[in-house]
């Protein structure tokens, strides 16, 4: 039954990409496609809500969904949960698609988009019930190379140019992940995955270490760890934004689940490797933030911000790896359940938060048409259920109180702060250093998202494409709504279950606290605490205060207040950029251009304004130097000597002869 | 009884709350020969605010509105949440630390967007200048409550007290002098006191909370003044009672020397906070980071100094 469910989500994506390319004439395609994807989805819900409870009964089993000599897929726990955020991170996105492309017809061409868009999820799917190497790889390909077309979509210069590089880094992650499962299978590409892990514990550790690293530059390339990062925040904001909600939410947890199944394989993960993940996903959380405070892209700064979340993840990842080398005694297997609930809870909240964002997001684009922060504004007033909505999902991606992200992180925060009492005092201070860094990370993720809504939803229109905004049809408004309600169901129904492993055949005990030793946390207790208090606030208020209210203007000292007098994104961030420009390049430029010639003095003064990353200044930039610099000095070989060239040639046959014998 | 002490201490805060910024305001007066009003000034004057008409901006939308019912309950749970002169009362799945934590950083988002809801430049600039620095004191507040919480073996603000009372002070609260210290630093930050912020002055170069609150008036501004004085009044008590843990109420204490110690505690902190605004200056804003910089390493080195003090049992 439930290999039928998973077939059927399977095959279905696959007849919506049948169905964008035999339809391409009719007037319905769009609508056909994306609710082929939408019922791909809901059987993959279906079987993943069966899945569930039958692990929840006790039964955990493999899923056998199809298998050949050839190809085998199925579908593990651990994939299942992967699978479930796929399934309704697609519901939701083509849900909105029916809303949202019938406006662009024009500005795509829909079936191509649609057919790339289906064969992208359909590569998702098929990474995750991947049963061997060879099916991982061609599913993972396949779902690389259908994205890059939804990133060139509309096939505007700036996304040819962000779309290359993205093929570039993720021909480069194929590569390296085509040799480093190579390695570790043995060079059998159809070996199970059970074998691969088989064949990897005969492997020598300098070979082990090489696999773990080619993973780690593989899947972490495509997961945006710093410094393979500089991509991700190019790329994703350019496609249609129903896709890059699809591309931030959902695959970016697809590379993660590849990096858990590879350490998987691994028989051990000594400490250094550990620590090497717990760094670069510290150094991603903290840069992704970083510039998702500076952004002014409403879009890309979204994609900033995935780069955090990804590099929380990732922490939690080390952090689970680098557990058994370190000296918290009795303590490490609460802190192994806590820790792997917090990748859980985190990687659905974020999927869910995210694509929500990047579907809001998309709805203002699509009725101011503007990205550009700085222009945007006053649009509270317009849509209040829409920003209701935008403020719920912006405060989950902030990790504040009553969301169901704040109890996901709490399940980092909490363990890092019990590593405190670990037995040697240079793991103490170490989880110290890495609290102070979550919590820094936390505190600039808030700054991000109010920057985020206040400027785009508060105060006065910035211009007049924010003025004249229309109407916000309810389609639009629908989906980021779910998925705001999703992620804080996430806190209230999922969190009490993840903190209490031992509890989680118990569906019918949401009052349950989480228990690590000595800490407890309830999201039921929080929520009604915050909720009785507002009720009693404006019960008092109602009772006591004397409510006449006039609208008058805003207090303007006898001067009349225009919009632009209102702090823009940019001004509202520059404190951070001041704080830390030594990491966010801030290059001004005065531009001088002179209105009469003969005088300099009379001229147009204008100031140029644009941050620079640290890595593209620092690595990405002397790399390149140094690569033409090579390049340029070995093609002093290429001299128009014929002889010369035969000359190469022997040398390079004695040498092959050579190394060979 | 613990459920009667536990509703007795939030009901205590939350009466004697504006009594704290009268105090602070009292003490301040005195520092500059001035007499200064009377103590209990401000509960005249948030009364009057509530019977007083409002205006509200033509430009600000629903957000505006929610504001002052979102801090006013984030002031309520604080007040309930916090011990301040009882332990063993409070849930400790309420007063857990980073619980606590997350409620500062939600109310001062909530506020930063009050403030961005004006259309006016004031507000935008204390909404800007406060989201800075209620980003970049979080790792210093985890850090140095997270070292207590370590010390005390207890992750909610409430077993840190029961821990703290149960000790001798110098084998107690001594070796968290570090961390009590980054607490402080960061307990006047939360606050928008002196050095961060200037809580007596509207002139825009200096402020930041008041810069936000500006567009508010009428019973909305009375709400958002009473939350503040609450939350100044929570964290002022309860970093006095991990330093001078004496007096705490639990089952069997003596009232006598609860109310009597309570009362040096609260005249205390308020004395404290008038004595720091009366003898240093306001740093720059734009000197923060340096501020902020020195609460964490603060922090770390309060942690060094408990890890020392365990380590060598």
């Amino acid at each position: 039954m439930l290999a039928l469910l998973y077939g059927g989500a399977f095959l279905l994506s696959g007849a919506a990409a049948l169905a964008a390319m035999a339809l391409a004439r009719s007037a319905h395609q769009s609508a056909v496609t994306h609710a082929l994807l939408i019922l791909s989805g809901l059987f993959g819900l279906a079987a993943s809500v069966g899945y569930c409870i039958e692990l929840a009964h006790g039964v955990v089993r493999v899923v056998p969904v199809y298998a050949t000599a050839l190809f085998a897929f199925f579908v593990t726990p651990l994939s299942g949960f992967f699978l479930a955020l796929v399934f309704l991170g697609v519901t939701l996105t083509s849900w909105y698609a029916l809303g949202y492309l019938p406006r662009y017809h024009t500005h795509y061409t829909l079936p191509w988009l649609d057919f790339a868009t289906s064969l992208f999820v359909l590569g998702m799917v098929g990474t995750l019930m991947a049963g061997q190497p060879f099916a991982f790889l061609i599913a993972w390909e396949l779902m690389s190379v259908a994205a890059y077309f939804l990133i060139i979509a509309d096939g505007s210069r700036e996304s040819l140019t962000a779309g290359f590089r993205y093929l570039l880094m993720a021909q480069l992650g194929f590569l390296a992940l085509l040799v480093g499962l190579l390695l570790l299978a043995g060079g059998d590409p159809f070996a199970s995955w059970a074998a691969v892990a088989h064949a990897a514990a005969a492997l020598p550790p300098s070979a082990r270490l090489g696999a773990f690293l080619l993973l780690l530059v593989g899947f972490g390339s495509k997961a945006g760890l710093v410094p393979l990062h500089q991509w991700l925040p190019a790329a994703h904001p350019q496609a249609p934004s129903h896709s890059s909600a699809l591309l931030s939410g959902v695959m970016l947890k697809v590379a993660l689940y590849g990096f858990i199944l590879s350490v998987g394989l691994l028989p051990a993960v000594p400490f250094s490797w550990a620590m090497l993940v717990i760094v670069l996903g510290l150094a991603s959380a903290f840069f992704g933030v970083l510039h998702a405070v500076v952004e002014n892209d409403a879009k890309r700064m979204l994609a900033w911000s995935s780069i955090e979340h990804m590099g929380l993840l990732f922490t939690g990842v080390g952090l689970l790896l680098a557990l058994p080398n370190l000296p918290v005694g009795a303590d490490a297997a609460a802190l192994t359940a806590a820790l792997t609930g917090f990748v859980i809870l985190h990687a659905l909240n974020h999927s869910l938060f995210k694509s929500g964002l990047f579907m809001a997001t998309g709805a203002v684009v699509a009725q101011t048409h503007t990205r550009d922060l700085d222009r945007l504004g006053g649009l509270a007033q317009r849509w209040p259920l829409f920003s209701g909505a935008f403020l719920a999902l912006a405060l989950s991606a902030a990790a504040l109180p009553p969301t169901g992200t704040f109890f996901g992180e709490w399940l980092l925060f909490q363990p890092l702060a019990i590593g405190f009492r670990s037995a040697a005092p240079a793991s103490s201070l170490g989880a110290a250093l890495v609290l102070a860094v979550v919590a820094l990370v936390g505190g600039l993720a808030v700054f991000a998202f109010v920057k985020l809504f206040s400027v785009m939803f508060l105060g006065r229109p910035r211009s007049s494409a924010a003025e004249q905004a229309g109407e916000m049809p309810l389609l639009l408004t629908l989906p980021p709504l779910a998925a705001a309600v999703l992620v804080s169901l996430s806190g209230l129904l999922l969190f009490p279950l993840l903190a209490q492993p031992e509890r989680v055949r118990l569906l019918g005990l949401p009052f349950a606290s989480a228990v690590l030793p000595g800490a407890a946390m309830s999201s039921w207790g929080v929520v009604f605490a915050l909720l009785g208090s507002a009720a009693a606030a404006a019960a008092f208020y109602r009772a006591f205060a004397r409510r006449t209210i006039r609208i008058t203007e805003t207090w303007d000292c006898g001067a009349p207040l225009t919009a632009r007098m209102q702090y823009t994104a940019t001004g509202f961030s520059a404190p951070i950029r001041f704080f830390f420009r030594a990491l966010v390049l801030s290059k001004k430029t005065l531009v001088v251009e002179p209105v009469v010639v003969t005088n300099p003095w009379i001229a147009k003064r204008r100031l140029s304004w644009a941050t620079e990353s640290f890595w593209e200044a620092g690595l990405y930039r002397p790399v390149g130097r140094a690569a033409i610099a090579i390049s340029a000095s070995v093609r002093r070989l290429q001299n128009g000597a014929v002889q010369f060239y035969l000359a190469l040639v022997f040398a390079a046959l004695v040498g092959v002869i050579l190394f060979a014998l | 009884m613990n459920g009667m002490l536990f509703i007795l201490q939030g009901v205590v805060t939350l009466m004697l709350a504006p009594l704290m910024v009268g105090l602070v305001r009292f003490f301040k007066a005195r520092f500059q020969n001035r007499r200064g009003a009377v103590p209990w000034l401000p509960y005249v004057s948030l009364w009057s605010l509530f019977a007083k008409d409002m205006t509200i901006t033509r430009y600000s939308s629903w957000v505006f509105r929610f504001v002052p019912f979102v801090l006013a309950s984030i002031a309520l749970v604080l007040a309930f949440v916090v011990p301040t002169f009882a332990y063993g009362v409070v849930p400790p799945f309420l007063s857990n630390l980073f619980l606590v934590g997350g409620l500062f950083a939600f109310g001062s988002a909530w506020l930063v967007l009050g403030g961005m809801d004006t259309a006016s430049a004031f507000g935008n600039m204390g909404a800007s200048r406060e989201m800075t620095l209620a980003a970049l004191v979080e790792p210093a507040l985890y850090v140095s409550l997270a070292t207590i919480a370590f010390a005390a073996g207890s992750w909610s603000l409430d077993g840190m007290l029961a821990h703290e009372a149960g000790l001798s002070w110098h084998g107690g609260a001594l070796p968290l002098s570090f961390a009590l210290g980054a607490l402080l630093l960061v307990a006047l930050t939360e606050n928008a006191r002196y050095p961060v912020d200037n809580p007596a002055t509207h002139l825009e170069l200096t402020m930041v909370h008041e810069a936000m609150v500006l567009e508010y008036s009428g019973p909305y501004l009375a709400l958002l003044e009473y939350a503040a004085a609450v939350k100044l009044t929570v964290t002022m008590l309860f970093l006095f009672a991990l330093a001078l843990p004496f007096g705490l109420m639990h089952v069997g204490a003596s009232p006598l020397a609860v109310v009597f110690w309570y009362i040096v505690r609260f005249v205390f902190a308020s004395f404290i906070v008038a004595f720091i605004e009366s003898v240093i200056v306001k740093m720059r804003f734009y000197r923060m980071q340096e501020y902020l910089s020195l609460a964490l390493f603060v922090a770390l080195a309060g942690l060094v100094l408990v890890l020392m003090q365990q380590f060598s049992f």
